[in-house]
């Protein structure tokens, strides 16, 4: 698996799509209604479905841990938002945290991480 | 050269790239763009501050909110251009009259355009903008969609340039042109 981070707008897509050479249909845009679908090659904006989890009372990281073998051939992709205030509404608390964790699982299982800052890509691992 | 900074807040961008703009320029003539338009008492007082920081290390300032490519002149060919900021100018872009109205869908196309001229005509240019893409927060539309452009217009401009830096406590992380300096 590749994860791929940044933040928000930061041309993250966009390097998927070049660097797998997949077109915008074969990417999954995860949102805070949807459940992921695996059979996808990428799948972009784990940071809605980590919100989803939040909001159904789920361990986003322990599904991702349980699931393995769903994406284990896949490239992620998610937003950081770390930098901000300590949000003051207890489901943006939650939904920091549950991505935090989630993506330090990621990282230590991915092949690579790759991390976009301003449209521009740096490899921190593999 | 051309170089592009961003960066938290109050993490030194600005000083880094006087310095920056200093160190290019030579003896050549040196512009500061003050692109912030000020509307109250904070604003005035920030202004104070940097101009106070600046004085004594030759700049020119010119103050220049919108249009951002009427700055050049004559002289541009040879001359070092500090741009701080982008995000100010966008957002001045964005809302001509009053921060009531609508945003101007345009206004990103337009700071692209300028300041990309700038870049293409003077000697060197420093342009300093702002990292505000990482938080767990979801903004009104008003704000995402400033986080939007702004984030347009970094990204098109960090390919333009030659150099990317992130300013982190003062410290310059390299993007893109690392030895170039």
């Amino acid at each position: 698996m590749d994860l791929i981070i940044g933040g928000a707008y930061q041309g993250k897509r966009a390097y998927t799509e070049e660097q797998y050479k997949l077109s915008e249909e074969e990417v999954f845009t995860c949102t805070e209604k949807t459940e992921p679908d695996f059979s996808y090659k990428a799948l972009d904006h784990l940071e809605l479905f980590v919100l989803k989890c939040v909001r159904e009372g789920r361990d986003a990281a322990a599904f991702f841990q349980k699931n393995e073998t769903l994406w284990q051939d896949k490239v992620l992709i998610g937003e950081e938002l770390f930098s901000g205030v300590v949000p003051m509404e207890k489901e943006n608390r939650m939904w920091r945290e549950a991505c935090g964790a989630l993506y330090v699982y990621l990282a230590k299982e991915a092949s690579t991480v790759t991390r976009i800052f301003l449209g521009i890509p740096e490899r921190l691992k593999g | 050269m051309k170089i592009y900074i961003s960066g938290g807040c109050k993490n030194g961008k600005s000083t880094a790239a006087e310095d920056l703009a200093i160190r290019l320029s030579g003896d050549h003539k040196r512009y500061y763009v003050a692109t912030m338009i000020p509307y109250d008492d904070e604003d005035h007082k920030r202004v104070e501050k940097h101009v106070n920081n600046r004085a004594g290390k030759g700049f020119e300032t010119i103050e220049c909110g919108r249009g951002i490519e009427k700055i050049m002149g004559e002289d541009s060919e040879k001359a070092t251009y500090l741009i701080d900021s982008v995000t100010a100018l966008l957002l001045n872009e964005m809302f001509a009259d009053d921060y009531n109205g609508e945003a101007d869908p345009e206004a990103a196309g337009r700071c692209k355009t300028g300041l990309k001229a700038i870049g293409d005509q003077a000697e060197n240019v420093v342009y300093v903008s702002d990292y505000i893409y990482s938080d767990a927060v979801r903004y009104d539309e008003f704000t995402e969609n400033y986080r939007q452009m702004l984030a347009e217009v970094d990204c098109f401009m960090a390919a333009e340039c030659d150099v990317v830096l992130e300013y982190v406590s003062g410290i310059a992380v390299f993007h893109k042109g690392k030895g170039l300096l």
